[in-house]
């Protein structure tokens, strides 16, 4: 798009609309506190259950496909790390993708002198869930105490880059689906299915075996947020991993942008 | 169809449902593409949707809302100031006028869900307006107000486009908006053009005639009308009789001449009527 | 309306609510998509017992048909009706029920049951299909168990209606029942068979799991139908869910009564 102001300037907006945005997100709910906590109370009973659950596992066998219990539970601090992204930061955008189409939101927000992708995916925050992804980040750091073995910078420095490249790929992910609202898909059902996917990284991929694991890995991403993280942070993978993840979001990012605007060329072009 | 807008004009719309108002609103505000043909507005091709454009114009549409649900309307507002990256200095001066003209004072610390819809739709209007677009593209504004909140919106599009000297297009189901603002008015059917003109040539062209009330003493033969005019309608001793429009005068001295009057009035005909006879004129 | 012209009030409206699912019929597919979460569980246990043999008794087959037979009862049994009762209340939607003829329960659980006919004429051919082919899939049980297991999916869903409509009666005094109902599930879920067959359990948390409601509407009819019940404990099962039926219209009748009161008393 053409636009007269320096990209500079341009960013500095961008954040401050975030800011408003993000305030307007917090002004929004009346009993911000009350709701806040009793998600963070949900959250922790959901990670401890999550936990236990994955002994009555182990009480049958030492490892599963390879991984020992405090393996998997950073796996699973991993899931619901991902899964607080996305409870955070995509649904509460994704869930109103129908509402923008048929109450014609989406008129308004075209006419904006913002980017439009920005506005429809980024315009609302999950207030109570922000705590999500920490908590998770917990479970991470319980299992690797566990396992009582600290991980090197360098495998943080690996971790890090894979968590931000996971969160790209979420991104893209989801909004290459909420895309698919504008003909007419319901939004919520959109947002099922990547909950549903989500689900699958629970336990690393290894476990689902053969066609299943590839899949994961090729198809369904879900192996580059959880398991891959996790084997850095456990000390299995290398850099080519993170060359690799950082590949594949960037372009599933660009490709969910190009499909942004090629919905929308399909969108306004409907009128005669 | 083919039309050309000056600007600091108000052009009213009018069409019956499905005539391709809104389309054509929508093609100008760039959020359709003309299957053919071209449109331009301020120097732009709508659809390109270029930032620059998208700063000058704003889209107001009656049923729809843009304003902050559980908000208060203040809230939108500094939404739009960001957006549109309005200056403090520039965005207070535009509010105190909006605040002002629209009364707007007593409800900007109350969420937007607790209005009632004729003040929502003045909040609409304010967060629309706050980046002073010259152009405003107003799509059924006054849709489901009543009478008094009609007439608020109405006003306020006037005194607006007088004062910023903004360009406005209005379609309106409500006859009384369009005649009440429009200097200009645009006929659409089906897509395509059938008036483009001021109201008063429409009404001349569509209408040469006027309508005569009369309420009688006592009944009449209409064949004894027939002299004075044609006969429109008949309830009981009220008859309207249908008169030439250069010869209203004479004929109004012939009906008080020749007929048991007790009163008389002229009107013209309703835009209504003559719209309708618009329409049916294929 | 009386409760007597209730049974003829249903084919009528579960004809509307089946049409309703019809049209929605891609929100259906997204949910038979999303029912990914028992053949998780079915995967992680197979590379348990790729690495241990058996568990517990269970082998890779029997851990395949207790996961379809479970994803299967899972679509019948659930009943999300909490929410919908949560918004009527707090939005005033229940204001617009309560003016027609039908007790809101039926209207929820009808549109539930207009939703389970389609997706069971979908998911039922597709499993029968897949264990035609898939030989691991095997349920050693004659027509009669499984007829009793279908009452028992039944009973679940009856069980499942009635507890998530007495806690979703709670919304008249507080805005938190949701968080609550959640937290209710999650225990349920880890009680229910979902996480693992309930014999896996250590037998502590078994004898506790088998007095609780949850397991009726998972665990209890896939035992059943992967022959792993005899009469006596059938007979316990069904025991315990009409047991736990009966508690919960008990709770959500009162319930609904006193928070009807209030409703209309504070004119929403």
């Amino acid at each position: 798009m053409t636009g007269s102001q320096a990209p500079g300037l341009r960013a500095g907006t961008y954040l401050r609309l975030l800011g408003i945005f993000y305030r307007n997100s917090l002004l929004n709910e009346m009993e911000y506190r009350l709701k806040f906590w009793a998600n963070v109370g949900l959250s922790l009973f959901w990670l401890v259950w999550a936990a236990l659950s994955v002994r009555v596992y182990f009480r049958f066998t030492g490892t599963i496909a390879g991984w020992a219990y405090h393996e998997v539970l950073v796996v699973m601090g991993l899931f619901f790390t991902v899964n607080g992204i996305h409870q955070a930061l995509i649904t509460p955008n994704l869930a109103r993708m129908t509402e923008y189409v048929q109450k014609g939101t989406l008129d308004y927000l075209l006419t904006k002198p913002v980017d439009s992708q920005f506005l429809v995916s980024l315009r609302h925050i999950g207030v109570h869930n922000w705590a999500d992804p920490l908590l998770g980040l917990g479970l991470v750091g319980y299992g690797l105490a566990r396992g009582g073995t600290a991980p090197d910078a360098g495998a943080v420095g690996l971790f890090a880059v894979l968590l931000a490249a996971a969160t790209v790929l979420l991104y893209g992910v989801s909004l290459l689906l909420q895309t698919l609202t504008i003909w007419s898909v319901s939004s919520r059902g959109m947002d099922d299915v990547i909950e549903g996917l989500l689900e699958t990284g629970r336990f690393p991929v290894s476990f689902y075996g053969g066609a299943v694991q590839g899949l994961l890995t090729a198809v369904v991403p879900v192996a580059f947020m959880t398991t891959f993280p996790a084997e850095a942070l456990l000390g299995r993978a290398g850099w080519p991993v993170a060359v690799l993840a950082v590949t594949v979001s960037a372009t599933i990012f660009l490709a969910a942008s190009v499909f942004w605007r090629f919905a929308l060329r399909s969108y306004t072009g409907a009128g005669s | 169809m083919s039309f050309r807008i000056d600007a600091g004009e108000i052009v009213g719309f009018l069409g019956p449902n499905g005539a391709g108002k809104t389309t054509t609103l929508k093609c100008l505000a760039g959020l359709l593409h003309p299957t053919a043909g071209r449109a331009r507005v301020l120097g732009f091709t709508p659809h390109e949707r270029e930032r620059a454009f998208l700063r000058q114009f704003t889209l107001v549409m009656g049923q729809r809302n843009q304003l902050l649900w559980d908000l208060p309307a203040m809230e939108t507002f500094l939404v739009n100031q960001a957006i549109y990256g309005v200056p403090e200095p520039q965005f207070r001066a535009a509010l105190d006028e909006l605040v002002a003209l629209l009364e707007l004072e007593p409800l900007l610390d109350k969420q937007v869900r607790q209005l009632s819809l004729g003040e929502r739709m003045r909040c609409e209007l304010a967060a629309s307006l706050l980046h002073q677009p010259r152009v405003l593209f107003l799509d059924e504004p006054t849709l489901g107000l009543d009478v008094t909140a009609q007439a608020t919106i109405r006003d306020f599009v006037r005194t607006y486009s007088a004062r910023q000297g903004a360009t406005v297009l209005l379609t309106s189901h409500y006859m009384a908006d369009v005649t009440a603002l429009a200097s200009r008015i645009l006929v659409i059917d089906g897509g395509t053009m059938r008036y483009d003109g001021d109201l008063r040539a429409l009404v001349e062209r569509h209408a040469p005639y006027r309508l005569l009330r009369l309420t009688l003493d006592c009944q009449v033969q209409p064949a004894d009308m027939a002299a004075v005019g044609d006969l429109e309608s008949a309830d009981g001793l009220a008859v309207t009789l249908r008169v030439p429009r250069a010869a209203t005068k004479e004929r109004a001295a012939l009906a008080l001449s020749s007929l048991p009057v007790a009163d008389v009035a002229i009107e013209d005909p309703s835009v209504e009527d003559i719209i309708r006879q618009v329409f049916t004129q294929r | 309306m009386t409760t007597r012209a209730v049974p003829r009030v249903y084919p009528a409206l579960l004809r509307a609510a089946w049409g309703s699912a019809v049209a929605y019929r891609g929100q259906v597919v997204l949910w038979l998509l999303t029912s990914l979460f028992p053949l998780i569980m079915m995967a992680v246990w197979l590379s348990v017992v790729e690495e241990a043999g058996t568990a517990g008794g269970f082998d890779g087959p029997d851990f395949v048909s207790y996961y379809v037979a479970a994803a299967v009862t899972n679509h019948f049994t659930v009943a999300w009706v909490s929410w919908q009762w949560d918004e009527d209340i707090r939005t005033g939607g229940l204001s617009v029920k309560l003016l027609k003829p039908l007790d809101p329960f039926h209207h929820h659980a009808i549109e539930q049951l207009g939703k389970k006919l389609l997706i069971g004429a979908v998911l039922l051919p597709a499993v029968a299909a897949a264990a035609a082919v898939v030989s691991s899939i095997r349920y050693p049980v004659g027509p009669g168990t499984a007829a009793v297991a279908a009452v028992a999916v039944v009973a679940g869903f009856g069980l499942n209606l009635v507890m998530a409509s007495a806690f979703s009666m709670l919304s008249f005094w507080s805005t938190q029942v949701h968080n609550l109902y959640q937290l209710w599930w999650g225990v349920g879920f880890f009680l229910s068979g979902w996480v693992a067959p309930l014999e896996l359990f250590p037998p502590t948390l078994r004898r506790v799991a088998v007095l609780l409601p949850f397991r009726s509407s998972l665990g209890f009819p896939v035992e059943i139908v992967t022959g792993r019940l005899d009469g006596r404990a059938i007979a316990a099962g069904f025991a315990v869910t009409g047991a736990w039926s009966a508690g919960f219209l008990f709770v959500y009748r009162v319930l609904w009564r006193r928070g009807l009161r209030r409703y209309e008393a504070v004119g929403a």
